[in-house]
């Protein structure tokens, strides 16, 4: 009798969460933006980005570590004969470089936004994505600072997305090689436009480009903006890496490399006013 | 109440190793689904009613994380726990690799049901076969850190029951 008011108990658990699911998914659809659920995400980021932002500062190093392991397989047997001698200078030039690094990102920053002619506020990435379908940042600048929803951000090398979700203290930028994004762009040496579009971690796909025009390889893409558009013109998104489409196709599909190394991104810069 | 905040802790935990420090360490581009280990675990420790409240209450903080449709992480994850709850116990093997195999196989299957219920609402653009490397690498990925995270929630498990009196 027990272990039937047991099972009982815990169907009845399951119902109700799952209920309580597709409650939230409906309500989401239907609430979109301004529901209710919103300001709930909102409360979440907060909470979540300001643990992310202390737990990134102190194990920035541990992640770069194992990010090295990854990284450097292939480099493992001709360091293992020289390791034990260059340990104690490697870790000193490895903080010389990180400060090197940083020092670089924000002075490319900066060059950025005088030449630009943006204001801005600059921001530092404190986290990344839980989710492996979706390619975003989390930065450490919010409404507080006047980040605002679908402002875009740039780095040193060009444009890397634009604000999806704000929070006081901490935001969430969509990147541009997310899949779900979006972006008019511009071939500079013929001025075709075309849309660039997120291809998670290969080369951005430039399409709806005329068929007519000739793309050269290393070519520089830039937004071209327009009247309401998220991005200002002129931010450099990437070069063609090569021409995909097939003869007597409609239109051009050009793969973009993008500008940004979206695998050490550390400073960004939100474009707060053009 | 103290289940309740190990349990969160242990969840929120989860959630901040991986937009932080598992964020970098990608196996073939493929982060870990901590949260779905986390429940798996819980889920295997306690039975299914745990499972699934574990499962939804970190489903629904990752998804008020995401950009995406709110409440699929939590529904994949509710099911995640209560089919895993009670599939073990049905299970008496001895075998110390149970655990991982079934970290292994319910990351695939709750990745691979988010996938579904996700392209059915419209919000799945990366297609059937990134979703299936997706959920085979980071089943894999998960498999691997299970030796690790499972004695850790063990051990909160079993400091957090409650303490049984007996009376005579």
């Amino acid at each position: 009798m027990a272990l039937y008011r047991r099972a009982r108990h815990t169907r009845l658990v399951v119902v109700s969460l799952v209920m309580a699911s597709l409650v939230t998914i409906t309500l989401d659809y239907r609430g979109g933006e301004s529901g209710p659920l919103a300001a709930a995400g909102r409360a979440a980021l907060s909470v979540v980005g300001a643990l992310q932002d202390g737990v990134s500062r102190v194990l920035d190093p541990v992640a770069s570590w194992f990010s090295g392991i990854v990284r450097v397989g292939s480099l493992k047997q001709e360091n293992e004969r020289l390791r034990q001698q260059v340990r104690e200078l490697q870790q000193e030039r490895t903080r010389f470089i990180a400060v090197q690094l940083e020092n670089q990102q924000l002075r490319s920053l900066l060059d950025l936004k005088e030449s630009l002619g943006f204001r801005g506020v600059a921001a530092q990435v404190i986290g990344e994505s839980v989710s492996n379908f979706e390619w975003s940042v989390t930065i450490d600048a919010g409404s507080s600072d006047g980040v605002r929803k679908n402002m875009p951000v740039v780095s040193g090398g060009g444009l890397v997305g634009h604000v999806v979700e704000v929070a006081p203290n901490t935001s969430v930028v969509q990147l541009i090689i997310d899949p779900d994004s979006a972006v008019a762009a511009r071939l500079v040496n013929s001025g075709e436009t075309g849309l660039v579009e997120g291809n998670r971690d290969q080369d951005l796909r430039m399409e709806l480009v005329n068929p007519d025009v000739e793309v050269l390889p290393d070519e520089q893409v830039v937004t071209s903006g327009y009247q309401g558009g998220v991005y200002p013109p002129g931010i450099l998104i990437g070069y063609v890496s090569h021409v995909l489409s097939q003869p007597g196709m409609l239109t051009k599909l050009v793969a973009v490399r993008p500008a940004v190394d979206f695998s050490s991104l550390e400073f960004v810069l939100v474009v707060t006013e053009r | 109440m103290r289940r309740i905040l190990s349990w969160t802790a242990i969840v929120l935990t989860a959630l901040v190793l991986q937009s932080t420090v598992f964020a970098r360490v990608t196996l073939v581009g493929a982060k870990p689904e901590l949260v779905y280990l986390v429940t798996i675990v819980i889920a295997f420790l306690e039975g299914p009613t745990s499972g699934a409240v574990a499962g939804f209450t970190g489903g629904m903080a990752v998804d008020f994380l995401l950009n995406q449709p709110k409440g699929i992480t939590a529904l994949t994850l509710t099911l995640l726990g209560y089919a895993v709850g009670t599939l073990r116990q049905f299970v008496v093997t001895p075998s110390p690799l149970l655990p991982v195999v079934v970290a292994a196989g319910g990351t695939a299957a709750g990745v691979l049901f988010y996938g579904l219920v996700s392209f059915l609402l419209g919000g799945l653009g990366e297609g059937a076969a990134y979703l299936f490397r997706v959920a085979l690498l980071s089943a894999l990925y998960n498999a691997v850190l299970t030796p690790l995270v499972f004695p850790v929630i063990r051990r909160v498990a079993e400091a957090s029951r409650p303490t049984k009196v007996f009376r005579w």
